[in-house]
């Protein structure tokens, strides 16, 4: 009988303790921004040390875990400018040029502290492996290194509230661990739909000591579209599926 | 306890009071302001069935003439102008689109007005003017002007059949269009095979319509086809139909890396017909199968500089000696004019200029390279460039470093200069000036 109450206990110390699945936590943090197909408008602020702002504003849409396209409608030098991501091709057309021109995920059609992936976002767990979780107080830590070298950083480090599985703050870093952002995820805000994520995100960046873009969503809702509108001929009528 | 200790016991927590409430007021109505700087109004988001905007530009330009080179003898020959030549530009670019189910009506017009030396000139251009209908995602029918823009090339697109010529001292610039049929049919797919789309267009030249496009009575009728194959843009292009013999081209486009691009065109064109002349003003007309190409690459290092680099092969171009038979009559023309005032061989001259020897880089072989700086010493918004093009037969080249600053909202600031330089009898070196200096300011609404 105490033979067997020992084996018991000695069993039960063998099983591992419940441990995080990383991949899961980030697919869920991932829904749990947005939809898997979405449409929704987006202002992009960029503001200087002395409080200056420049604002833009866009119509994104978005399908599956690699489409996503943008459309500026103000300000008016920038209307009708367009943004077409499929994986890790990007283009970008601008109505007086015409043609769309590829461009690089590290380039910034916008300039400031945005670059051109953090414009077309696709879903974290598309670009990223999870490499480890740490859970402290109501946080999770992911160490997210990126799966390809076309990705715009190769390695995040993302903190998500521990109750909502949203994201609170993510760090950009190098292969080196040199930090290139950060972003701050703020006020969770009900967009309907049964969509409740942060409204405003703020990023900062050592690269640009005192500046600060800030990214504000509106009207975010699931929808789904055709994946003809994903195309490089289509890039010149995104407004129209407004 | 001191007066002043009095004074901080009595008066302390009042005045702590106060100024917590005034802290509280004014992080409040901070808190208030951030919340409001932060949100979007529904009025900057919503649609409208109609769209009117456009941009207004000034343009002054100072230009340092060459009086020893041969286009300046050509143009000026009859007129001293001095050493120096201003000219003031302005423009107005109006566009508006109209939106009502699954039509769509856009117009872009053009308006500009010069003084130079020639006096005022005022002109407007409809650059396009186009009924767009989408029947579905999958379809677009297009009918009226329209542009085109064909080919991967950003200083040149030799496979753009259907387009004016860029200027490749100023590739961003849109251009007038041509009277058009299109449709766009796009197709999406699962695999290395992503997009198929077709394009095919009705170009007719006839009378007054499209009578810049080639000869005309003619119905012309050209195609692409877009494939987005393992990760890389291909169109495949021809135009045929008799306004200009019939052409066929293929572009290229794909990225290498998160920060390199490379692009590249070739155009194949049946029975070209090349005129020119001889330094004795003897004209000639030869008929060939040109071939054109080009290859590029867009680069952007760490410290945010892009290059941006392509060597173009004109087929339809010039030779180095042809461009020195063109220059050298045209030298002897203006010695015969000077002592004689015989103004005919000069206007010999000039008639070949047009659209032929004087069309940008008429001649065979040119490198082209951008680099340009994002926001250099913290300075947002302000983008210092520098071009070359250098032509490789004759080692002629120009530079021009560029300023840009859109920091104000709407408003773009561009400072640009070119130097020029080359021998005599060169492509470059025979330009009518030897530098230009422009300032450019344009508001868009």
């Amino acid at each position: 009988m105490t033979k067997a109450f020992i084996a018991m206990v000695a069993l039960l110390f063998a099983i591992p303790s419940f441990a995080v699945d990383g991949t899961a936590l980030l697919r869920q943090v991932d829904r749990n921004l947005n939809p898997e197909s979405y449409e929704s408008y987006r202002k992009l602020i960029n503001v200087e040390p002395d409080g200056r702002k420049k604002e833009y504003t866009l119509f994104t849409i978005k399908k599956g875990v690699d489409k996503v396209a943008s459309v500026f409608l103000a300000p008016a030098s920038e209307k009708g400018r367009s943004t077409l991501r499929l994986g890790d091709n990007m283009w970008f057309y601008i109505p007086n040029v015409g043609k769309p021109i590829r461009i690089t995920s590290l380039q910034s059609v916008v300039g400031g502290v945005f670059n051109n992936a953090d414009i077309l976002q696709l879903d974290y767990a598309a670009e990223y492996n999870v490499e480890k979780v740490e859970e402290s107080g109501n946080e999770y830590l992911l160490y997210l290194k990126a799966k390809t070298k076309t990705v715009a950083y190769d390695r995040l480090k993302l903190w998500a509230d521990r109750t909502k599985k949203l994201p609170t703050k993510i760090e950009c870093l190098t292969e080196a661990n040199m930090l290139i952002k950060t972003i701050y995820f703020k006020d969770v805000k009900d967009f309907g739909g049964g969509i409740a994520r942060p409204s405003v995100i703020e990023t900062d960046s050592p690269l640009y000591k005192g500046y600060k873009s800030v990214i504000v969503f509106a009207k975010l809702k699931s929808k789904n579209f055709k994946d003809e509108v994903f195309t490089l001929t289509f890039m010149p009528n995104i407004e129209s599926l407004r | 306890m001191t007066r002043d200790g009095l004074w901080t016991m009595e008066i302390g927590p009042m005045v702590l009071v106060f100024l917590f409430s005034l802290l509280s007021t004014i992080f409040g109505v901070l808190s208030l302001a951030a919340a409001e700087e932060y949100t979007i109004d529904e009025s900057e988001i919503e649609k409208k069935p109609y769209h009117i905007g456009g941009y207004a530009e000034l343009r002054p330009t100072l230009f340092g003439l060459d009086r020893d080179a041969s286009l300046y003898k050509l143009r000026f020959y009859n007129r001293d102008e001095g050493a120096t030549l201003e000219e003031y530009n302005a423009a107005l670019q109006l566009e508006g689109s109209l939106e009502k189910g699954i039509a769509r009506l856009f117009v872009r017009t053009n308006s500009d007005y010069r003084n130079s030396y020639l006096g005022s000139h005022f002109n407007t251009t409809i650059y396009e003017g186009f009924l767009s209908i989408k029947p579905s995602s999958s379809l677009t029918i297009d009918i009226g002007k329209k542009t085109l823009k064909w080919g991967k090339g950003y200083a040149w697109n030799p496979a753009a059949f259907v387009d004016r010529p860029k200027d490749p001292e100023d590739p961003e610039q849109n251009l007038e269009g041509f009277i058009v049929a299109s449709a766009d049919y796009i197709k999406s797919f699962q695999g290395a095979l992503k997009t198929v789309s077709f394009t095919p267009v009705l170009v007719p030249a006839y009378g007054d319509v499209n009578d810049d496009f080639g000869e005309t009575g003619h119905m012309n009728f050209a195609a692409k086809l877009y494939l987005l194959l393992y990760d890389t843009d291909i169109d495949f292009i021809f135009l045929t139909g008799g306004s200009r013999t019939s052409r066929y081209g293929m572009d290229i486009s794909r990225n290498i890396t998160t920060n390199f691009e490379i692009h590249g065109e070739f155009a194949y064109i049946n029975n070209f017909k090349k005129s020119f002349i001889d330094s004795n003003g003897n004209n000639f007309e030869t008929r060939y199968d040109a071939k054109s190409g080009l290859i590029g690459m867009r680069y952007l290092t760490e410290r945010d500089t892009t290059y941006i680099l392509e060597y173009y092969r004109n087929g339809t171009g010039f030779s180095a000696g042809e461009m020195r038979d063109y220059f050298s009559f045209i030298n002897i023309a203006y010695d015969t004019y000077v002592p004689t005032g015989s103004d005919a061989s000069l206007k010999k001259a000039a008639n070949i200029t047009a659209g032929n020897y004087g069309r940008p880089n008429a001649m065979r072989d040119y490198l082209y390279l951008r680099i340009s700086q994002k926001e250099p010493f913290d300075i947002l918004y302000f983008t210092p460039s520098l071009t070359g093009i250098l032509n490789m037969s004759d080692k002629s080249f120009s530079l021009s470093p560029e300023f840009m600053y859109a920091g104000i909202t709407n408003l773009e600031l561009r400072l640009k200069a070119s130097f020029i330089f080359g021998d005599r009898l060169s492509d470059y070196g025979e330009k009518q000036n030897d530098s230009r200096v422009e300032f450019r300011a344009r508001y868009y609404f």
